[in-house]
């Protein structure tokens, strides 16, 4: 371990979150590009590798991208693992600044969903057996908060409050997706039920969006977040023996790889982004980080822990039901939002302490997995 | 290239408006859903798989299972997927000695885990269809 390099964050940037269909998929992608490298300070000839995550590309979208900013002749790999694919970017390219292969990478992230799914939700996979059969992603979820609800005892109004926090978070976030209007819980409860018991506003929106970070070796520039370390965590089989949730596992496993290489554990953490695409899933997410015991994670937002006044706040971007879920750009807005969190630039929605901060995304989807890959990522400033 | 009503270049399959893919979903027959059970190990595995997923044993030999499962947890759909009109129940079902699959409830409601149920058959479309046994 002694021999890594230290990994910072340089720079980041991202573009405004929402259904642009008459916008060029590349200028989202620019627009959060110009910004990290301008924050990073870094130029285009600076850049030895560029790491991309993106689900439903199109392909071939991170060259095309490139093309427009002059970065060009330097490995330029696309990475997927579903809702993970921006945070399994921005991991790989932490590892390897660390290993020594590169000194600077550029991660980003890039989905535009408007133009794919133009009645509303994501098309089911029809080569995935469950997406064959008719289980739409808010079911996929609705299938654990059902779970939780008969194995705890939890009530579905715990699950209403998680929508609750976020969205009131996201009014403060000049480029959240739905930064309108903060429900109450009652408009929450009874919203338009998707897949029982997760109302519509218990669903993230369809998003088009892009985010951008430059990973590097410090240079001792004012602003420099420290990347103490990150995990990424694939599924294994989750089948008739598995007792616990799909997606909790590697959740657990890279959490615990990453509080293994810092001896740090979820109490320590001040601020947190984590992967709520559905109420549940910050739940979920909560309980596998460590934040609570299992079975306890509902009971987080009505307590006050996770609010954004709270002791532990969670997603003070609004998260995913209120920023957006432009898939493979939602790991580097995580990121993204951590960094300005550390910073204290985060302006109407910055939290009271901001000295540890850590990135949890989950890629679910795959039938019979416990998930595609989750990624944790713990930082602080330099 | 598909033909369909969606000029999608995702595969989203003929349910959905695209074109011809082939099916992932475990096949039945009669109330049974026919897999493999690994000769190793007895892992049961449904749709089959290449090799034992857990031993990696390549002796892998045809199995049905079902009728009786026991449901892990169940939710009401209340969108329209495709051919599924609004509301269906779908469930993640523990067969007996077997694997655990997705099922479709033959009555729109959700069913607490736990619950035992029954295979009826695929249904007009090829999905599993169980009821509350
Ligand atoms: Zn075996």
């Amino acid at each position: 371990m002694s021999n890594r390099n230290e990994v910072v964050i340089r720079g980041v940037g991202s573009s405004s979150y929402g259904r642009f269909p008459d916008r060029r998929v590349e200028s989202l992608a620019w627009e959060a590009i110009l910004e990290a490298m301008q924050d990073a300070g870094a130029d285009a000839g600076e850049i030895e590798a560029v790491f991309v995550g993106s689900v439903f590309g199109p392909p071939g979208v991170a060259t095309r991208t490139l093309r427009g900013i002059g970065i060009g002749g330097v490995p330029v790999l696309t990475i997927e693992a579903a809702c993970a694919s921006g945070t399994a970017a921005f991991h790989e390219a932490c590892e390897a600044v660390a290993l020594g292969r590169y000194s600077n990478v550029l991660v980003f992230g890039v989905e535009h969903l408007s133009s794919l799914f133009t009645s509303g939700a994501i098309v089911p996979e029809a080569s995935d057996g469950e997406g064959r059969a008719g289980l739409p992603l808010p079911g996929l979820y609705a299938l654990q908060a059902q779970r939780y609800l008969d194995q705890f005892g939890a009530r579905p109004e715990q699950f209403a409050e998680v929508a609750v926090k976020n969205k009131r978070n996201g009014t403060r976030n000049p480029r959240a997706q739905l930064k309108g209007h903060a429900p109450t819980l009652d408009e929450v409860m009874s919203a338009r039920m998707i897949a029982e018991p997760l109302t519509f506003l218990q669903c993230c929106p369809v998003s088009d969006g892009a985010a951008a970070i430059v990973v590097g070796r410090p240079r001792g520039a004012k602003g420099e977040v420290k990347v103490l370390a990150s995990a990424l965590a694939s599924g294994g089989l989750w089948d008739h023996r598995s007792t616990d949730f799909w997606g909790e596992a590697p959740v657990r496993r890279a959490a615990q790889a990453v509080y293994a290489k810092t001896g740090l554990k979820a109490s320590d953490v001040d601020v947190f982004e984590v992967h709520d695409s559905f109420t549940i899933g910050e739940i979920l997410t909560l309980e596998s980080l460590g934040l609570c015991e299992v079975g306890e994670g509902a009971a987080l937002a009505p307590s006050g822990h996770t609010q954004f006044d709270g002791p532990q706040p969670v997603n003070p971007s609004g998260g995913l039901l209120s920023r957006g879920h432009p898939l493979g750009a939602t790991g580097t807005a995580q990121v993204a939002e951590i960094v300005w969190q550390l910073r204290g630039t985060a302006g109407e929605r910055q939290v009271k302490k901001a000295t540890l901060g850590m990135v949890e995304t989950m890629g679910g989807g795959a039938a019979g997995m416990e998930g595609n890959a989750s990624v944790v990522g713990l930082m602080t400033l330099r | 290239m598909s033909t369909g009503a969606s000029p999608n270049k995702r595969r989203a399959g003929e349910a959905m408006g695209g074109g011809f893919v082939a099916d992932p979903r475990p096949q039945v027959q009669a109330d049974q859903v026919l897999g493999v059970r690994c000769a190793a190990c007895g892992y049961p595995s449904a749709p089959a798989a290449p090799w034992c997923p857990v031993c990696q044993s390549r002796e892998q030999k045809p199995a049905s299972f079902g009728p009786g499962g026991t449901v892990w947890s169940s939710t009401l759909v209340q969108i329209p997927v495709g051919r599924w009109k609004p509301p269906y129940a779908i469930a993640y079902v523990d067969l007996d000695e077997g694997p655990r699959v997705l099922a479709h409830l033959a009555s729109p409601a959700i069913v607490k885990a736990g619950t035992r149920v029954r295979i009826v058959g695929a249904d007009e479309g090829g999905d599993l269809l169980v009821r509350v046994a």
